[in-house]
């Protein structure tokens, strides 16, 4: 049954190089930007992406009905003409407050991947640049930190500062999710700062400032970038989690997750009360992390597929 | 087990012990800041009667002392303390009726993930660029981006309102919990996602292994298929996917804890999330650090595994 191997491990090797053009000057950006672009899994996650900054952006102004109103239909109302997607437990537009969720989504995601990179970049540079006793106890705290399940973490924190606006939910998910960043940035800067151009700026006097964000930190932005844009996904996700625990936005916020979490215990009466959250949910990580997966491909080309 | 291996478990055992010893005091801590106690509020909320459950708990002594009590009652005795909610129920017992609960669900749920993530991984490979490919490939990826509660949704969907009905009522009690059907269902919900990293793992690293020059001689030699694809490109495609066996279980604790809640599995993650919503700070810091200690572990389980299948690396 099994093909005749030769089939694909030929084929393969033949077809792979020959995309290739050689000798076009192409810019490492502009490469990366023609590879993104034809990949139609990407751009189907960049379009996806746009559209949710949209509705973001508009529902800070408009929404259908206000999304805290509650009674304006039968309660469990299924989907109709003036509430596509029907009304919730206490009869509030599902619609409006899903436009209101994608606001609070982004914002948790892009908060907490800014913060969280800011943090990371940090340590990672210090870490892999000074190395010595400073990279000890940095990666120590990285693996200390490790050991621990984040989302404990990051419950505990949201109780202890006893406040759950959204600032306070950013805060807590970026002290939990600069780890990786740290890594990879350390493990770039190791490698980076060896580099003959890194000797040749030292040499001419550059000081460690200069070095690190002139000269190292541009070298390693491709690999920050990708790990930047999958921590908008993780962040939106453990946003959900807190939300769904009752941990996160306070209850007339429309979180994704809570009001997956409010509609769950009436499943089997009225499903799209969680569902249509739940889905909005799931297409937008789908999304970011397909975009992702687009940008990492073409930011790095030995990752060809 | 050489002299480095049993140094390497030792420096990781040490790490371990730091990390609960860390974990526990910045636990410990954060709690005290908090203002008020976990008795305001409750009916009996007489001063005298008061200082008396304070006094009972040791919560009137400043709390470095306090601590190192905790940490000696761990030490000596294995006592984790008293809940504070829950009048005279000692931690210890009950975090290990809970964590029997908590690991037979993670255990079903990672046998899950590894089995049907490996051998939809090694499909989608073997048949690369065909339509199994293709659909194992678009599940991992939409898999990937699903959080576990939104599985469970569906599953429960399908169970409650499918196989339920179709099963005259049969199928899935919703009542309790110790008998073995009532696992897969909250196991599968927790074990999609990491599935799916292991799938596309799998299929990844196969494919690089399946190009390699010794497996072309392996066919040419005219072996089998079977024999090809399981002993000299298999045992060379997992070592990738161990890697991430740490990261997946800590993922599936972290899981379980949603998991636990939405389905009222009396674990250990229903149970952190029922103590800090009821301030019950003494089953939150015993949890937590339980929960640490069983990471930790986990991690250096998956550690030394590594050599077994890959004799290049040593300890």
């Amino acid at each position: 049954m099994a093909t005749a191997p030769s089939d694909y491990v030929f084929q393969d090797e033949f077809t792979a190089d020959s995309t290739y053009e050689v000798g076009e000057a192409v810019s490492l950006w502009k490469d990366a930007w023609r590879r993104l672009t034809s990949n139609y899994f990407a751009l189907f996650g960049l379009a996806v992406i746009v559209l949710l900054l949209l509705v973001a952006i508009v529902s800070q102004f408009w929404t259908p009905y206000p999304t805290w109103k509650q009674g304006i239909g039968p309660t469990y109302g299924g989907p109709s003409a003036a509430h596509p997607f029907g009304l919730d437990q206490v009869g509030r537009d599902i619609l409006s407050r899903l436009m209101g969720g994608a606001a609070i989504a982004l914002a948790v995601g892009l908060g907490t991947a800014l913060l969280s990179s800011v943090i990371g970049i940090a340590l990672g540079l210090l870490a892999g640049f000074y190395r010595g006793w400073v990279d000890t106890m940095i990666s120590l705290l990285i693996n200390v930190w490790y050991g621990i399940p984040d989302l404990l973490v990051v419950m505990l924190f949201v109780v202890i500062i006893n406040s759950r606006e959204l600032k306070w939910i950013i805060v807590a998910i970026s002290i939990t999710a600069w780890l990786n960043m740290a890594r990879l940035v350390r493990g770039q800067t190791l490698a980076l700062r060896e580099r003959e151009f890194v000797e040749a700026a030292r040499s001419i006097g550059t000081r460690d400032v200069g070095l690190l964000t002139r000269h190292i930190l541009p070298n390693a932005l491709g690999p920050i970038i990708v790990q930047a844009t999958y921590l908008i996904p993780a962040a939106i996700l453990f946003e959900a989690f807190l939300s769904f625990l009752g941990l996160g936005a306070p209850p007339p916020e429309p979180s994704w997750g809570a009001m997956c979490a409010e509609g769950y215990k009436s499943l089997q009466l009225a499903a799209h009360v969680t569902l249509v959250p739940a889905f909005a949910l799931a297409i937008t990580l789908i999304a970011l992390n397909a975009f992702g997966d687009g940008l990492r491909d073409a930011l790095d080309p030995r990752m060809r597929r | 087990m050489t002299r480095g291996t049993l140094l390497y478990i030792g420096q990781r055992t040490l790490l371990i012990v730091l990390t609960a010893f860390i974990v526990s005091s910045i636990v410990f801590i954060g709690v005290h800041q908090l203002p008020g106690n976990a008795f305001v509020g409750e009916r009996r909320t007489s001063a005298a009667s008061q200082q008396a459950l304070l006094q009972h708990y040791g919560l009137d002594k400043p709390w470095p002392q306090q601590y190192g009590t905790w940490v000696t009652g761990v030490l000596t005795r294995g006592d984790l303390g008293e809940s504070l909610k829950q009048r005279g129920q000692k931690i210890t017992p009950l975090l290990l009726r809970e964590a029997r609960v908590s690991v037979s669900l993670g255990l079903f749920a990672m046998a899950f993930c590894i089995i049907f993530g490996m051998g939809l991984g090694i499909l989608a490979a073997v048949k690369q660029n065909t339509w199994i490919d293709y659909v194992a490939s678009f599940l991992a990826t939409v898999g990937y981006s699903m959080p576990n509660f939104v599985t469970a949704f569906l599953l429960i969907l399908l169970t409650v309102t499918g196989f339920y009905a179709w099963s005259g009522g049969n199928f899935y009690e919703d009542i309790g919990w110790g008998k073995l059907e009532q696992i897969p269902v909250p196991a599968i919900a927790l074990g999609l996602l990491p599935m799916t990293l292991i799938t596309r793992l799998t299929r990844a690293s196969m494919l690089e292994v399946i190009r390699q020059d010794y497996v072309r001689t392996a066919w040419a030699k005219g072996l089998r298929s079977r024999v090809v694809i399981v002993r000299h490109a298999l045992r060379n495609a997992l070592i990738p996917v161990i890697t991430v066996l740490g990261p997946i279980t800590t993922g599936v604790i972290t899981g379980s804890v949603v998991i636990e809640y939405l389905f009222g599995i009396p674990g250990l993650g229903k149970e952190f999330v029922s103590s800090i919503f009821q301030r019950d700070y003494n089953v939150v810091i015993a949890v937590f650090t339980f929960y640490a200690v069983l990471v930790g572990l986990a991690n250096l389980a998956v550690d030394l595994v590594y050599p077994i299948l890959d004799p290049r690396i040593r300890y």
